[in-house]
């Protein structure tokens, strides 16, 4: 990080290091505007994460991905990764999926041995990337928008492009003096809340079998939205499993201590006794997870401010059919609106 | 029924059998495909009309054509889009011009030896309609900006015309007239392979609800109204629905090619 606190302004800036800010990004850097990215996190990627437990890849949010737009196909065969094509194959109980649509045969689907984020690594290559970099509010100024970092620093740009949760896109643009599209756009990101989800990564002995099932999907239980079976993805030593919670019962037990413990209790109830004892069990809880369906926009939004600056929103909420497709389109139909609509 | 019978196995009856295996590459970037797969007749208070029925391969959205007289295989068929809209269509909402516009392009079409009315359910996915409404909500609050209404779906000018490109395709529509007041329909229609051969403005009938879109100051002729403008002296805020604008009998009409 430079050490003087204001830089040079850029035409574009991207903060948020996720599929749509780097599918965002990665469709100017084609149009030759390059834009520094930014992210909180040391790693890109966002919701599309993969961490590694003694060494061993697990994905914890998205975990697996899957399409039907054939842009999206091709960016996902692009990929320098093991793929695992049409992961899960193997899926028990029928509950529903994140997406209605996630395992519908007219649906691509793909996950990869290193881990789901071997997708955002992969749209990273060759940006300016800005990680460990905390945007904490937004100045507007004459011709653009300053990004005021947590640690003082402010990157100036003509278009700044946020690439987030609704609730954190609100928050930054909150910073802001109000003014008629900001009023109208926060408006419209308050219409709709995300929904949260408690996760756990639990390993499990050796001596236990693997399960027979890549992806659980329980149909009766108000706590367990999903299991998947990592171990399925790679060799492990030992059966894996990331547990997600249902939106509604994460909502209600976030802050809740006992939450890890309860989840187990669960899985124990659906998959069998050896599910609640895992010899380690890594818990994280995603306050923006993902949107209800009522929630979905229509496109990414490209704010004109009064001072002559603009304001892209892109991710996940907008546009139709969500998830990590839904995310990765709306950084592109941004990035064209960028280039198309001036500056 | 009608007195206009026609036989059972008539040139559009025979497309569902034509279809029940049809599958193609798909028209526009989404590839859509569409099979005829019911006809009927249907009576309605505006005529009597074949009603065609199409299944799509990308969602469970039913679009449907009112065809009058014998379309297959013809040339310079006059060619309505019109886009569903719920509150408008069915509900005769004053917040738009909808039903009047449907109407006028059904009576249009009769009024011509032969048509289609292509019926678009493009208020889809069971969120179209719920921004719509909460587009109205904002518009009430004063936060009726652009980009709201943009990022709602609503006032959205790229619809998706290749959905309507196949289906004119299915009906094996030689070439077409399209109704309409937006040239920019012809060119995105023709961009899907259709074969505009020229186009019929739609005006519709003045009435108590439209009537004061006569009563605004003299337009510069090709551009569109400013809805803004004439807020005032509308019943109720509008918005632009069908992407095609209102022009009312008694108005200059927008010149082509704008």
């Amino acid at each position: 990080m430079p050490s003087v606190p204001e830089l040079a302004r850029v035409p574009v800036l991207v903060v948020g290091a996720g599929v749509s800010g780097l599918s965002c990004a990665r469709a100017l850097a084609t149009a030759g505007r390059s834009p520094p990215v930014l992210d909180r996190a040391r790693g890109v990627g966002g919701r599309c994460a993969t961490r590694r437990v003694e060494d061993h890849p697990m994905d914890f949010g998205v975990t697996f991905l899957h399409g039907r737009d054939p842009e999206f196909l091709t960016a996902l065969r692009e990929v320098e990764a093991t793929a695992l094509p049409s992961w899960p194959t193997q899926v028990r109980g029928t509950g529903r999926p994140c997406q209605p649509a996630a395992l519908s045969p007219a649906e691509t689907r793909v996950a990869w041995t290193e881990g789901v984020s071997a997708f955002p690594r992969q749209l990273a290559r060759g940006l300016e990337l800005w990680l460990g970099a905390n945007a904490a509010r937004l100045e507007a100024r004459a011709g653009g928008v300053a990004v005021r970092l947590e640690n003082g620093a402010a990157l100036e740009a003509a278009t700044v492009v946020l690439a987030m949760a609704a609730e954190q896109l609100d928050g930054l643009l909150a910073t802001l003096e109000s003014e008629p599209e900001l009023a109208a756009a926060r408006a419209v990101l308050g219409l709709s809340r995300s929904e949260p989800c408690l996760a756990l990564l639990a390993l499990y002995p050796k001596d236990v079998p693997l399960p027979e099932w890549q992806l659980c999907l329980p149909e009766d239980s108000k706590v367990l939205q999903l299991a998947s079976n990592e171990s399925s993805k790679r060799r492990m030593p030992g059966p894996a499993v990331v547990y997600q919670a249902q939106a509604a019962w994460s909502r209600a037990h976030a802050e809740d201590r006992g939450w890890p413990r309860a989840l187990l209790e669960e899985a124990g109830r659906v998959l069998g006794p050896w599910a609640a004892a895992p010899r380690i069990a890594d818990a994280h809880r995603w306050d923006f997870a993902r949107n209800g369906l009522a929630a979905e926009l229509a496109g990414p939004m490209l704010l004109p401010l009064r001072g002559g600056g603009r304001v892209g929103l892109c991710g996940d909420r907008f546009g139709r059919g969500g998830g990590v497709e839904g995310a990765w389109l709306s950084g592109r139909a941004l990035a064209r609106r960028i280039v198309d609509e001036g500056s | 029924m009608s007195t206009e019978t026609l036989p059972k196995d008539d040139a559009l009856s025979q497309l569902v059998l034509r279809d029940q295996d049809h599958e193609c590459e798909g028209f526009g970037p989404s590839k859509v495909c569409v099979r005829v797969v019911a006809v009927a007749a249907l009576p309605t208070r505006f005529g009597p009309f074949r009603i065609v029925a199409f299944w799509n391969n990308r969602d469970g959205k039913e679009h449907v054509a009112l065809v009058h007289g014998d379309v297959v295989g013809g040339a310079e068929v006059p060619v309505r889009l019109h886009s569903e809209c719920l509150t408008g269509d069915v509900m005769g909402s004053l917040r738009c011009d909808c039903r009047d516009q449907l109407t006028e392009g059904l009576a249009a079409i009769r009024r011509e030896q032969r048509g289609v009315l292509l019926y678009l359910r493009q208020e889809g996915r069971g969120i179209g309609l719920i921004n719509k409404i909460r587009a109205y909500a904002l518009q009430e609050q004063g936060l009726d900006t652009v980009e709201a209404n943009l990022a709602l779906g609503f006032r959205d000018d790229e619809r998706d015309y290749a959905v309507a490109a196949h289906m004119l395709w299915s009906l094996q529509l030689r070439s077409i007239r399209l109704i309409t007041n937006n040239p920019e329909k012809m060119r995105q229609l023709t961009q899907h392979g259709v074969n505009v051969a020229g186009r019929i403005p739609h005006v519709i009938p003045p009435n108590e609800h439209n009537r004061f879109y006569l009563e605004t100051k003299a337009r510069r002729s090709g551009h569109f109204i400013d809805l803004a403008e004439l807020a005032p002296l509308a019943e109720a805020p509008r918005l632009m629905e069908q992407s095609d604008p209102v022009v009312v009998e008694g108005m200059p009409e927008p010149l082509p090619g704008k």
